[in-house]
């Protein structure tokens, strides 16, 4: 980094805080706009100083549509101011931030969505269901640690390692994503028997007095909650059922089959 | 049992700060976990909090706001799965069920708010245009107290003043029926499961499923940790062997053209 810099790293650490912010405001229109913009505007503020034709320059190249995942938002503010401070065509950052924000918020999703929830709320639930206050304890500390570290090292990534680094989660966004997919996919695995209940009750009994449940669990134990999520899976993916209309069909599928008996 | 106003006005003041995280998404304060369980310390009742919170945690997992879409809000089924249970004495699995029509008023807020902010984005535009970032900071807090200041107000009306009634239509309902909600509560975890199955399971991944399920019912240990470290290992096999391959596959597409150059 050259010593000219006027972005100091007090500067990028505060970026980071308001970086928290990034998915406020958020409408239907252009998503995380106001959020995204307003996170760098300190950093912006210390590049042009009292200049404010540059200013609103800066403001307005970044205040159209952009949707990404909010922790990844940070590699790409990093960047942009970076990009500001160095002086670089506004054109130039404005197609990079198009071309960012849609891989970032697939990799970002993985990641943070789809497996770091799954397994911190497996851990925190399983302690809160024993009854237990550190269940949602490690889940608020796990958030608010990974939240705020994830951020300053991303603003600090984006903006000192640049376009290259960037550029290279984009190009291996792909092998990245597979490698989340992998992960995510056997923790939901593990969490089928462990939270999924559909038991028949033992009372219900086959021709030979043979509960109908003990059938199920010689032939593979937990069989029966692994069916069932596959069932929805495939009224989700191949039926694209709306989740609510889905929701009210398990209610009105459990109400109507404990008040028969046979659950 | 009775919410009395004192906790009333606490659980307000609870919501209002859960739902100033919510649409930031930035801490997690508004996952069921977190606040089934500060919704339990105001009504005295931590355990009932905790086992609440763990029901509805697992339940809505996959209910993640996906591409603009908004899902049953989480916020309130936290909330209002730990107040069913506690006035109307119900098991958490029915209270669940119970609760759903409350995540629907929290779903509808959600857009409505989404659709509001959509208005300030004129405001936001002209003082960029001046160059003014301290008025589109002050637009960007004033739509979190919006958000925040709906959800307490909300959650107010749901949670005292109209317990009573709620409370009398719930213990109308037959055994049987409530029997049914407590099922569905049992099935609802396979709704979000399913759900980021959705988004995360592709033919190639189903193996890693297959053994994630099949290592939770041999092991029965009911902690997904040790799961989760396998699944992390066999990601980072995967991931280090596809980025070793796509390499040499460069590598070697390289030297063909190079040979083919040499023809």
């Amino acid at each position: 980094m050259a010593s000219d810099n006027k972005i100091t790293k007090k500067d990028l650490n505060k970026m980071a805080l308001m970086s928290l912010f990034e998915q406020a405001c958020f409408s239907f229109e252009r998503m995380q706009a106001v959020g995204f913009a307003w996170g760098m505007s300190g950093c912006f503020r210390r590049i042009f100083g009292d200049n404010n034709e540059e200013m609103a320059k800066a403001l307005q190249n970044n205040l159209d549509f952009i949707n990404t995942e909010p922790h990844m938002a940070a590699i790409l503010q990093g960047l942009i101011v970076s990009m500001e401070e160095s002086g670089q065509d506004r054109e130039l950052i404005h197609s990079m931030k198009t071309g960012l924000f849609g891989p970032l918020a697939g990799l970002g999703d993985a990641v943070w969505w789809y497996t770091a929830m799954p397994i911190v709320a497996a851990i925190s639930c399983s302690l809160a269901g024993q009854g237990s206050v550190l269940g949602p304890i490690i889940y608020i500390v796990f958030w608010a640690v990974t939240g705020i570290l994830s951020r300053r090292w991303f603003i600090r990534m984006g903006y000192s390692a640049g376009l290259s680094a960037v550029k290279y989660i984009g190009d291996n966004a792909a092998e990245l994503t597979k490698a989340a997919g992998i992960l995510g996919v056997m923790v939901v695995g593990g969490l089928i028997p462990s939270y999924v209940t559909f038991r028949f009750p033992e009372t219900l009994v086959a021709v030979g007095n043979v509960s109908i449940q003990g059938i199920f669990d010689s032939i593979l134990p937990n069989i029966l909650p692994l069916g069932f999520v596959f069932a929805l899976y495939w009224l989700f993916k191949k039926k694209n059922v709306n989740t609510m209309k889905l929701i009210i069909a398990v209610i009105a599928f459990s109400v109507i089959l404990s008040w028969l008996g046979i659950l | 049992m009775q919410i009395t106003l004192m906790q009333g006005i606490l659980i307000m003041l609870v919501v209002f700060i859960c739902a100033f995280d919510k649409p930031t998404e930035a801490f997690m304060w508004f996952r069921p976990l977190v606040v089934a369980f500060f919704t339990g310390l105001c009504l005295g009742d931590v355990r009932l909090g905790l086992s609440a919170g763990a029901v509805t945690e697992l339940s809505y997992l996959g209910l993640l706001t996906v591409g603009g879409t908004a899902p049953p809000d989480p916020l309130f089924a936290g909330l209002m799965t730990t107040v069913l249970a506690y006035t109307t004495g119900q098991d958490v699995s029915a209270a669940m069920g119970l609760a759903i029509p409350f995540a629907l008023i929290g779903q509808w807020i959600h857009i409505a708010a989404n659709t509001l902010f959509a208005g300030f984005l004129p405001a936001v535009d002209k003082a960029a245009r001046r160059g003014d970032e301290k008025a589109i900071g002050r637009i960007l807090f004033t739509s979190q107290f919006i958000y925040a200041g709906a959800f307490a107000l909300a959650a107010f009306l749901s949670v005292y003043a109209l317990q009573d009634g709620i409370a009398a239509f719930v213990n109308s309902f037959p055994e049987r029926l409530i029997h049914g909600f407590e099922v569905a509560g049992g099935l609802m975890p396979a709704v979000g499961l399913a759900l980021l199955l959705k988004v995360m399971l592709k033919g190639e991944n189903v193996p890693y499923l297959l053994i994630g399920f099949v290592l939770m019912i041999i092991t029965n240990c009911q902690n997904i940790l040790p799961i989760a470290i396998l699944a992390g290992a066999a990601a980072w096999i995967i991931y280090t062997g596809d980025v070793r391959r796509k390499a040499e596959a460069a590598v070697s597409k390289k030297a063909e053209e190079d040979y083919s150059d040499g023809i």
